[in-house]
C-alpha cells in the first residue's frame, strides 16, 4: 500500500470503497444484530410493562382476577447436558418442544452455567439491585440455592401452580434446613461424585484411597468444586462430610497439601476432566456420574464408581431469581417436568439421578436397560453410602473457601 | 473553518474531546467506584463499610499473594522476550522483503485472531497433548520418556501467552520499521558499514518506538492474563489474574479483589516507567514531538 | 588527489561475505516461512478437527472423517446468532474506536497543549487495567444507573465496553506511525492553495492510512476475540462467539464450531489476498511528476 505514490493510489480509492461498504455492512449487521439477539422484550427490566409482564403473577400471594396465561417466552439458564436433545433434530430439545406444543411458550434455553459462582457473579449486580436478571429459571447447586434464599434473591413459588411437584418429589429432598417454607427451590437433578477412570488403563477402581495414591502422580484431576474435593478427602480420612466442622475442613486441606507436596501434581478442574480422561492425559479423576456416561460414547472403557467408603451426593435445583418476569410460566415449566412421563424422558437422556417419583416405572416400558442403570437409579446400598455436604453459614463458607484456595494455588 | 483558523488552540481539545469523554464515563467513573470498594470491610451478607483504615486490604493482599505476583512478572516478562525474539525478525522480513505481499503477510500474522483464542489454546492442548500428534510418536520410538509432559507446566503457559500476543508485538514493530527510509541504510552501506552495522546503528534505533509499543502491548495483558494459566497450567503456575478472578467470582471478596486489581495496575505502571527510563524515552511516550 | 571523482565501489567480496549475503538473502525468507507455519499450526488443527466425527461430544481425539459439520454448520442452536453478534460488535466498535482514537492520536502527536503529558498517561491506563476489573466495574455502572437501567446489559453495553478498551490500542498504534510525519507536505499543499479540509483528505489521510488500517485491524481482532469483558457486560442474554465456545468447552466443542472458526479465518485471509491481487493488476498506471515530488520522502522498495 505505501509503496505507491500518493496520488496514484488505487488502494486508497478502493480502501475508501471497501471501508464504506464495510461501514454499511456493519450498520446492517448492527441492526439485525440487535434484533437477532434476545435483547428485546424479556430482558428490558420489570419497569417496562409489556404484555408478558402484565400476565406474570408477581408473587405467590396475589390472586389474579383473571387466570394468568403462559408467556410467549421463557428464559432458562442451565448447566450443560441437562435437557434432552431431540433424537430426530439435534437443534431442539424434546421436552421444551413438548412444553411449547402444550402451552405455546418458546423456551429460550441457554446452557450458560458451568460454575455456580461465576454464573451468579455475572448477575449479582442485578440481583442486588432487585432488577430483572433476564432469567426466569436458573439451576444452581444446593449451597448456592441456600445462599440465594438467605440473601432474599430467590422468590417463593406458588405451589398451587405446581401439583406435580407436591405429589412426586422424592421424600429425601423434602424438609431441607435452608428452605424453611419449602417453596423457594425445586430439585432438578442429583448426581454422585466418585471415581472416574479408564478400565483399560487402570482396571476397576473402588477405593477412595486411590485418589491419594502416589502411583497416579501427574495423571490425576481433582475437582475445582470445593465441596466435592474436600468431601471426598474427608471420607478418605474417615470423617463424615455431612457433619464436618471447620477443623475437619482444615484437616482435609492439610491432607491435600501433603499429597501435593509429595509430588501428586493433581490439577483442579471442572467438567474438563472428562476430556482429559478421553484423551488419555490422566488416569483417574474425581468425577461426576453423568459426565462419565456421556463420555463413554467417546471412549467406551471409561467407568464410574462410588467408592466403597463413600461418595458425595449433590443436587442442582431450579430457582426463580428475584425480578423474573415470567414467574407463572416458570412454575408451569417446572411442574411440567415433574410429570413422571416427562421426567422419564429427561432421565433417559440426562443420565443423572431424577428426583421425581414414578420416573423409573414410566421408563421401564420404553427403555428397561436405562431403568435399571445404577448410575441413574442407584440401588439402596449405594444411596446409603452417599453423603451430602454439610450446610455452611457465611463465615464458615468463607473459611473453607479460603483454605481450599491455598491448595488450588489461589491463596 | 474560519473560526477554527482563528482559534487554533482549540483544535487539539476538539480532537481529544469525544474519545476522552467516552473513556471518562466508561473507564474513570467505574474505576473510581472500584477504588472505593477496595477500602471496604465486611461481606456480601453483612454489608460493607468504607474506612480508610482498610488500606490493610492492600498490605494483606500483597503479602498473601506474593508468589502469584512474582510469577506474573516472570511469565509475562519471559513471554514478552520470546515474543520479541520471534516478532522482530518477522516484522523486519515483512517490512523490508515483503514487497507486494506485505499486506498479505501482515494479515497472516493477525489472522489467527479471527478464530477464537479459546479454539487456538485448545488446539495447542491437542498438539501438545501427552500422547498427541507431537509427543505420541516421539514417545513410541523412545526419544522421550513415557511421563514427559508439557501440558500443565510453566512452559506450556508461557508458550500459550507468547503465541496469543505475537500479533501485538509484530504489528507495532512493523509499523515503525516500515517507515524507515531505505536510503539511509543505503547511505550507511555506501560508507562501508557492514549490514549488521547498518542495522545496529540505523534500523534498530529507528524501530524503537515500535518495539516499545509492542512490548507494552504484550507485557501488560500478559501480566493480567489468566486463561492460559487456567487451561494450560496447574496449581503451581497460577498468576495474579487467576487470583483476582477467584476473589471476584468465587470468594465474592470484592474489597480484596479490588485491592489486588489496583496493586496489579500499580505494578504494571511501575514496570512501564522503569522500562521507559531505560530506553531513554520521554519522546517515545509522547509520540516524538 | 585525482581531479576526477572516482567511483567508489564496495571492496571485493570475500567468501565469508558472499556466504553472509547468501544467508542474509534466504535466511529471512526461511525464517518467515517457519514463523508463518508456527502461527498457522493451531489454525490448521482447528481446520482438521472440523472434519472429525466424534461419537460423543468431545472433539479432542481424532475419531473419523466426515463432512457432516461442513454441510450443516449452523445446526448447533445459538451458534449462528453468536457469530452474527460478534461480527456486528467487531465492525461497530472498530469503526467508532478507530475514529475516536485516530483523532486523539493526531492531537497528541502534532499539537502542543496543556495537559498533553497527562493525556498520554491517561490513554495508557485502560491498557494497564486487567480485563476482569474493566468488566466488573463497567457492569456495576450499567446496572446502577437509572431505574429502569439506562444501559440494559446486552449488545449496546458490550459495544460500549469494546469501544472503551479499543480506543487506547488505536491511539498507541496510530501514534507510532505519526512519529516523523512529514508536516512539510501539508504545508506545501496549503502553500499550493489547498484548504485545510482538502489537505487533510488528500495529503494527511492517505499518509496515515496504513497506520489507521493497522489500528483498525487490531481493534477488530481485539473485539472479535474478547471474552472476559464481554462476559461481564453482555449479561447473560447476548452471546458472542467466544462466549459460546467457552460455554461449550465444558463438555466438548462440537466440530461445527471448528467449521465456523475456519470459515472466518478463510474469509479474512481471502479478502486480503483478493485486495493484493487486485493491486497487482492495477500497477501499470502512469506516474506523473507530482507523484514523484510527493513521493520524495519514500522510495519504492520493490525487489529489496
Amino acid at each position: 500500500m505505501s509503496d505507491q505514490p500518493v496520488l496514484d493510489r488505487p488502494v486508497t480509492r478502493r480502501a475508501v470503497l471497501v471501508g464504506g461498504s464495510l461501514a454499511g455492512f456493519a450498520a446492517f449487521l448492527a441492526a439485525c444484530g440487535t434484533s437477532g439477539t434476545k435483547t428485546a422484550d424479556p430482558t428490558t427490566g420489570p419497569a417496562t410493562a409489556g404484555p408478558t409482564s402484565a400476565l406474570a403473577t408477581s408473587g405467590p400471594t396475589s390472586a389474579p382476577t383473571t387466570p394468568p396465561s403462559p408467556s410467549a417466552v421463557l428464559n432458562w439458564a442451565n448447566w450443560t447436558y441437562y435437557m434432552d436433545v431431540d433424537p430426530t433434530d439435534d437443534t431442539k430439545f424434546k421436552t421444551l418442544e413438548d412444553f411449547k406444543a402444550l402451552f405455546g411458550t418458546t423456551v429460550n434455553y441457554q446452557e450458560v452455567i458451568d460454575d455456580n459462582d461465576s454464573f451468579i457473579g455475572t448477575i449479582r449486580p442485578q440481583l442486588q439491585g432487585g432488577q430483572d436478571t433476564g432469567w426466569d429459571i436458573i439451576v444452581v447447586t444446593d449451597w448456592m440455592a441456600a445462599r440465594l434464599i438467605r440473601l432474599g434473591w430467590a422468590v417463593g413459588m406458588d405451589l398451587g401452580n405446581m401439583p406435580n411437584v407436591t405429589a412426586n418429589l422424592q421424600d429425601v429432598y423434602k424438609g431441607v434446613s435452608w428452605d424453611s417454607t419449602n417453596d423457594h427451590h425445586v430439585p432438578w437433578q442429583s448426581g454422585m461424585t466418585g471415581l472416574g477412570f479408564d478400565t483399560a488403563k487402570t482396571g476397576n477402581l473402588t477405593s477412595i484411597h486411590e485418589f491419594f495414591d502416589l502411583k497416579y502422580k501427574g495423571n490425576i484431576d481433582y475437582l475445582s468444586e470445593m465441596r466435592d474435593s474436600i468431601g471426598l478427602t474427608l471420607i478418605h480420612l474417615g470423617k463424615d462430610p455431612s457433619t464436618a466442622t471447620t477443623a475437619d475442613g482444615d484437616l482435609a486441606v492439610a491432607e491435600i497439601k501433603r499429597v501435593q507436596d509429595a509430588g501428586m501434581a493433581a490439577v483442579f478442574k471442572g467438567n474438563a476432566y472428562a476430556q482429559d480422561l478421553t484423551a488419555g492425559n490422566i488416569l483417574l479423576a474425581m468425577a461426576w456420574s453423568g459426565d462419565i456416561i456421556v463420555a463413554q460414547a467417546d471412549l467406551a472403557t471409561l467407568s464410574f464408581n462410588v467408592a466403597t467408603e463413600g461418595g458425595m451426593l449433590w443436587t442442582d435445583n431450579c430457582v426463580i431469581p428475584k425480578g423474573a418476569v415470567n414467574q407463572y410460566t416458570a412454575e408451569l415449566m417446572i411442574n411440567f417436568c415433574y410429570d413422571p412421563k416427562i421426567a422419564a424422558q429427561l432421565a433417559a437422556y440426562i443420565n443423572y439421578i431424577t428426583p421425581v417419583k414414578g420416573a423409573a416405572e414410566a421408563l421401564v416400558a420404553s427403555d428397561p436397560e436405562m431403568a435399571s442403570n445404577p448410575l441413574i437409579f442407584p440401588p439402596a446400598d449405594v444411596l446409603a453410602r452417599l453423603k451430602i455436604f454439610v450446610g455452611l453459614n457465611e463465615a464458615d463458607e468463607a473459611h473453607f473457601n479460603e483454605q481450599f484456595a491455598t491448595v488450588t494455588g489461589l491463596g | 473553518m474560519g473560526y477554527l483558523a482563528r482559534h487554533r488552540g482549540l483544535v487539539p481539545y476538539l480532537l481529544l474531546g469525544p474519545g476522552l469523554l467516552w473513556l471518562f464515563v466508561f473507564y474513570v467513573i467505574p474505576g473510581i467506584s472500584m477504588f472505593t470498594s477496595s477500602f471496604w470491610s465486611g461481606t456480601l451478607e453483612t454489608g460493607y463499610t468504607f474506612s480508610l483504615d482498610n488500606f490493610t486490604n492492600y498490605t494483606a493482599a500483597l503479602g498473601r499473594f506474593q508468589p502469584q505476583f512474582i510469577r506474573s512478572v516472570l511469565y509475562g516478562g519471559a513471554a514478552t522476550l520470546l515474543t520479541f525474539a520471534i516478532a522482530y525478525p518477522l516484522a523486519y522480513a515483512i517490512a523490508f522483503r515483503g514487497g507486494r505481499y506485505k499486506n498479505l503477510l501482515l494479515f497472516l500474522v493477525v489472522a489467527p485472531f479471527f478464530t477464537s483464542f479459546l479454539l487456538r489454546t485448545i488446539s495447542w492442548k491437542i498438539i501438545l497433548g501427552d500422547n498427541g500428534i507431537v509427543f505420541g510418536p516421539l514417545k513410541d520410538i523412545g526419544l522421550l520418556p513415557g511421563d514427559f509432559a508439557v501440558l500443565q507446566t510453566p512452559i506450556a503457559v508461557i508458550s500459550g501467552i507468547t503465541y496469543n500476543f505475537l500479533p501485538f508485538m509484530t504489528l507495532p514493530i512493523y509499523v515503525s520499521l516500515e517507515k524507515v527510509d531505505f536510503r539511509l541504510i543505503e547511505a550507511a552501506q555506501d560508507l562501508f558499514a557492514s549490514r549488521l552495522g547498518a542495522f545496529r546503528r540505523i534500523t534498530l534505533p529507528l524501530s524503537l518506538p515500535g518495539v516499545f509499543a509492542g512490548s507494552l502491548l504484550t507485557f501488560i495483558p500478559a501480566m493480567g492474563d489468566y486463561v492460559n494459566a487456567e487451561l494450560l497450567g496447574n496449581t503451581t503456575t497460577t498468576m495474579i489474574g487467576n487470583v483476582i478472578q477467584n476473589q471476584f467470582l468465587t470468594q465474592n471478596n470484592y474489597p480484596t479483589a479490588a485491592a489486588l486489581s489496583f496493586l496489579l495496575m500499580a505494578g504494571i505502571l511501575l514496570a512501564v516507567l522503569v522500562y521507559a527510563r531505560i530506553l531513554g524515552t520521554e519522546e517515545l511516550t509522547s509520540g516524538g514531538r | 588527489m585525482a581531479t576526477q571523482p572516482i567511483a567508489m565501489g564496495k571492496p571485493p567480496a570475500s567468501p565469508i561475505a558472499r556466504v553472509g549475503r547468501f544467508l542474509d538473502h534466504y535466511l529471512l525468507l526461511v525464517y518467515t516461512g517457519f514463523a508463518v507455519v508456527y502461527l498457522m499450526l493451531p489454525v490448521a488443527v482447528i481446520a482438521v478437527f472440523s472434519f472429525n466425527d466424534p461419537a460423543g461430544r468431545s472433539n479432542f481425539v481424532w475419531q473419523g472423517f466426515t463432512v457432516d459439520a461442513w454441510l450443516r454448520p449452523f445446526a448447533i442452536p445459538g451458534l449462528g446468532d453468536s457469530v452474527m453478534v460478534s461480527l456486528a460488535l467487531a465492525f461497530g466498535s472498530t469503526i467508532i474506536a478507530t475514529s475516536l482514537g485516530t483523532l486523539i492520536a493526531l492531537a497528541l502527536a502534532r499539537y502542543q497543549f496543556r495537559g498533553r503529558a497527562a493525556t498520554n498517561f491517561f490513554i495508557f491506563l485502560p491498557m494497564a487495567t486487567p480485563e476482569i476489573v474493566l468488566g466488573a466495574s463497567l457492569l456495576t455502572l450499567f446496572v446502577s444507573v437509572g431505574q429502569p437501567p439506562v444501559f440494559p446489559t446486552g449488545f449496546l453495553t458490550i459495544l460500549i465496553a469494546h469501544v472503551m478498551f479499543n480506543i487506547s490500542y488505536v491511539v498507541v498504534t496510530v501514534r507510532a506511525r505519526l512519529v516523523g510525519f512529514p508536516i512539510h507536505l501539508e504545508e506545501a499543499a496549503m502553500d499550493l492553495g489547498a484548504t485545510p479540509w482538502t489537505t487533510f483528505w488528500k495529503v494527511t489521510f492517505p499518509l496515515i492510512l496504513p497506520g489507521v488500517m493497522a489500528a483498525a485491524l487490531l481493534a477488530f481482532s481485539l473485539s472479535i476475540d474478547d471474552f472476559v469483558i464481554t462476559n461481564f457486560t453482555g449479561g447473560t442474554n447476548t452471546q458472542t462467539f467466544p462466549m459460546f465456545i467457552y460455554a461449550k468447552n465444558r463438555i466438548g466443542i462440537p466440530p461445527e464450531v471448528n467449521v465456523i472458526g475456519t470459515v472466518i479465518f478463510a474469509v479474512a485471509v481471502g479478502m486480503v489476498a483478493l485486495s493484493v491481487w487486485l493491486g497487482k493488476r492495477r500497477q501499470g498506471r502512469e506516474v506523473g511528476p507530482a507523484d514523484v515530488f510527493l513521493n520524495l520522502h519514500k522510495q519504492p522498495r520493490e525487489g529489496k
